[in-house]
């Protein structure tokens, strides 16, 4: 039994021994006992996109002074419903001119890279802030406080991604390409910190830590903290002037949009053999869902679980074949972050703390609270279908869209299954272009909907493909009914 | 094998010069890339094949007003950008990013087909395709 005041001992005397979770395992393998009395700490690392991350930063009054009720920096709105000439900065908003290529997460770093940005504020004025409109280009050094306060980082793990579906997919998770062929995982398995202390011993409130660069603190459990099924997660705290772009990276995330690289490292104490026994936990013995990102709800279908160990491998098994797998974390950083926090206590530069409370190991992840019932395909669909057949003639179809109003009609081969769709625009074109059959005109490669899908969902994908609507088809590709734009615009307006 | 980017002329855009070259030496070719608008066509393909063939191929292509250059890179990472996350790797048609032993991403040149998928997932913007 060792207690932090025993380790911080040690460390002054310049005898702790500090070793990287990466090397734990091998070194409790060979005897539990003696890793548990000698070994005083390990360092844990991960450096990947977290999107809940953001600055505080003050810019100190003007003169005249201005109240900002809206403020921008580098053309990237920051938040500013606090105090007069408070903002916070967030990583994944994107920027007005730029979109995608520049956003919250990128400020940071050009922040603390030390270039200029520009700052543009707007205010209602009031007796006591007259101002208006304030413009100018600050740096790091020009501001007050400048802190990175972040509400959830460093996921414990993260589930992995696929797509079933038979268009590419970008999400969060990077980009997934159309029927399951390839793998995108998050996280850093046995090195990451909360991994390496999944009971929350010695981690909480007041941990200090290696955050992007400098010292930092862990300011308590994170948002979407979810301890039971050990997705544990953690709010930081630490001074972004201290801090290197080394560690704090901008980053895109093709189609989904902007986020921040953040550097974490946290000391783990080994107090006893318990504590060695979890540091020395592999990448084998921590299994991951692949979650298939196709279907487009908040649960969405385990494909397989796999371990750490087989995602690193760079190849994973899905449906008896090997599909190629990347992480979106960088192994790399986190292993420098690993070695620069170990350096760092090995030179007396950095010393544990005791936290003043643990994670809360109880909390449970809700669901956003519904206010009614989200409606489904099947609640606003039309059931009875008007369709054609592949060996129908363009006037008869031109004779269907006319006397039902609509603009499109499926085609249905004799089987029942869908074979193609029509549009009023195909037919026009048919003409232009003198073209007599049906299969010669119609688009076989139709945007199509499921009876169980939100509304919501079929709407975005009627957007993304730039379509009025869309068949709904069943297991067998039967087609059961049709939904339009405006079925779905009726609810989605009631709403 | 061979790479090599292909620049057609306006004039040239709308003939078949390629299954005619394919048809005149015949050699196996493969397109790996190809963009045609208003002015020009760029294609890049793979030429199987020993020496006389590769210069068959480029002789026949020049003649018919193509102009033709070997490609000698692939795509160029930029290492001071690059945070070497990984998420370039499976997304890779031809499989030629992986990590090296120090966990630095590796581009295989030889396998490389330039489509450029890499360059917009890439999240620092470290990947570029060199045009020669």
């Amino acid at each position: 039994m060792k207690t932090i005041e025993d380790i911080n001992k040690k460390i002054r005397n310049g005898d702790a021994v500090v070793v990287r979770a990466d090397e734990m395992p091998d070194i409790f393998e060979e005897n539990p006992k003696k890793a548990a009395e000698e070994v005083d700490i390990v360092t844990t690392g991960t450096f990947g996109m977290m999107c809940s991350s953001g600055a505080f930063i003050n810019f100190g009054h003007s003169d005249p002074p201005i109240k900002m009720t809206k403020v921008w920096l580098n053309d990237v709105e920051a938040y500013t419903g606090i105090a007069a000439v408070d903002t916070y900065i967030g990583a994944a908003q994107i920027s007005d001119e730029k979109g995608f290529e520049y956003g919250g997460g990128h400020v940071i770093e050009d922040l603390v890279a030390g270039r200029e940005i520009n700052l543009r504020a707007e205010a209602y004025g009031t007796d006591c802030y007259p101002r208006k409109k304030a413009a100018t280009s600050v740096t790091l050094n020009d501001v007050n406080q400048a802190m990175l306060f972040n509400p959830r980082n460093a996921y414990q793990r993260y589930n992995a991604a696929t797509n079933s579906s038979d268009t590419v997919l970008y999400t969060y998770m990077g980009t997934l390409l159309s029927n399951k062929k390839n793998v995108n995982f998050a996280g850093c398995g046995e090195i990451n910190p909360l991994m390496n202390d999944p009971e929350y011993r010695t981690i909480g409130f007041g941990t200090r830590i290696f955050l992007g660069g400098a010292k930092g603190y862990v300011t308590g459990e994170g948002t979407q903290h979810n301890p039971k099924v050990g997705f544990g997660t953690i709010s930081v705290k630490g001074n972004l002037k201290e801090m290197s772009d080394e560690y704090l990276k901008g980053a895109t995330v093709q189609g989904y949009g902007t986020s921040l690289f953040v550097g974490i490292g946290i000391p783990i104490p080994i107090l006893d053999e318990d504590m060695a026994r979890r540091t020395a936990i592999r990448n084998k013995d921590i299994s991951v869902k692949i979650l298939d990102y196709g279907v487009q709800r908040r649960d969405r279908p385990v494909v397989r679980e796999v371990s750490y160990e087989e995602l690193f491998s760079g190849k994973v098994a899905i449906d008896g074949k090997q599909v190629r797998s990347s992480p979106l974390s960088s192994m790399k950083v986190s292993i420098k972050i690993m070695e620069q926090l170990k350096q760092w206590i090995e030179a007396k530069e950095f010393y544990l703390t005791k936290p003043v409370e643990t994670l809360p190991k109880d909390t449970v992840l809700k669901p956003m609270k519904p206010k009614s019932e989200t409606p489904f395909v099947n609640d606003v669909m039309t059931k009875k279908v008007i369709y054609a057949s592949p060996t129908d003639s363009i006037g008869r179809v031109s004779v269907l869209i006319v006397d039902n109003n609509i603009d499109q009609v499926p085609i249905i081969d004799e089987e029942g299954k869908l074979a193609g769709i029509v549009t009023a625009w195909d037919l026009t074109k048919a003409i232009a272009t003198k073209k007599t059959r049906l299969e010669d005109i119609m688009t076989t490669k139709v945007i199509t909907s499921r009876k169980g899908e939100y509304v919501d969902v079929v709407a975005r994908r009627l957007g993304k493909h730039q379509v009025n609507s869309t068949p709904v088809v069943d297991d067998d590709r039967k087609v059961i009914g049709i939904v339009t734009s405006s079925d779905i615009n009726k609810v989605l307006n009631r709403r | 094998m061979n790479k090599y980017i292909l620049k057609f002329p306006s004039d040239v855009v709308s003939s078949p010069v390629l299954a005619e070259t394919i048809l005149e030496t015949g050699t196996v070719l493969n397109i790996l890339r190809a963009k045609v608008d208003y002015n020009e066509g760029t294609i890049v393909i793979s030429v199987l094949g020993d020496e006389e063939k590769q210069k068959k191929v480029v002789e026949i292509l020049t003649r018919k007003g193509v102009e033709v250059s070997k490609l000698r890179k692939g795509i160029i990472n930029e290492e001071e950008r690059c945070v070497n996350c990984g998420a370039c790797i499976s997304v890779c048609p031809a499989g030629a990013i992986s990590f090296d032993k120090e966990g630095s991403i590796k581009i295989e040149k030889e396998k490389c087909h330039r489509c450029g998928i890499c360059l917009e997932v890439c999240p620092r913007r470290s990947l570029s395709i060199q045009e020669y």
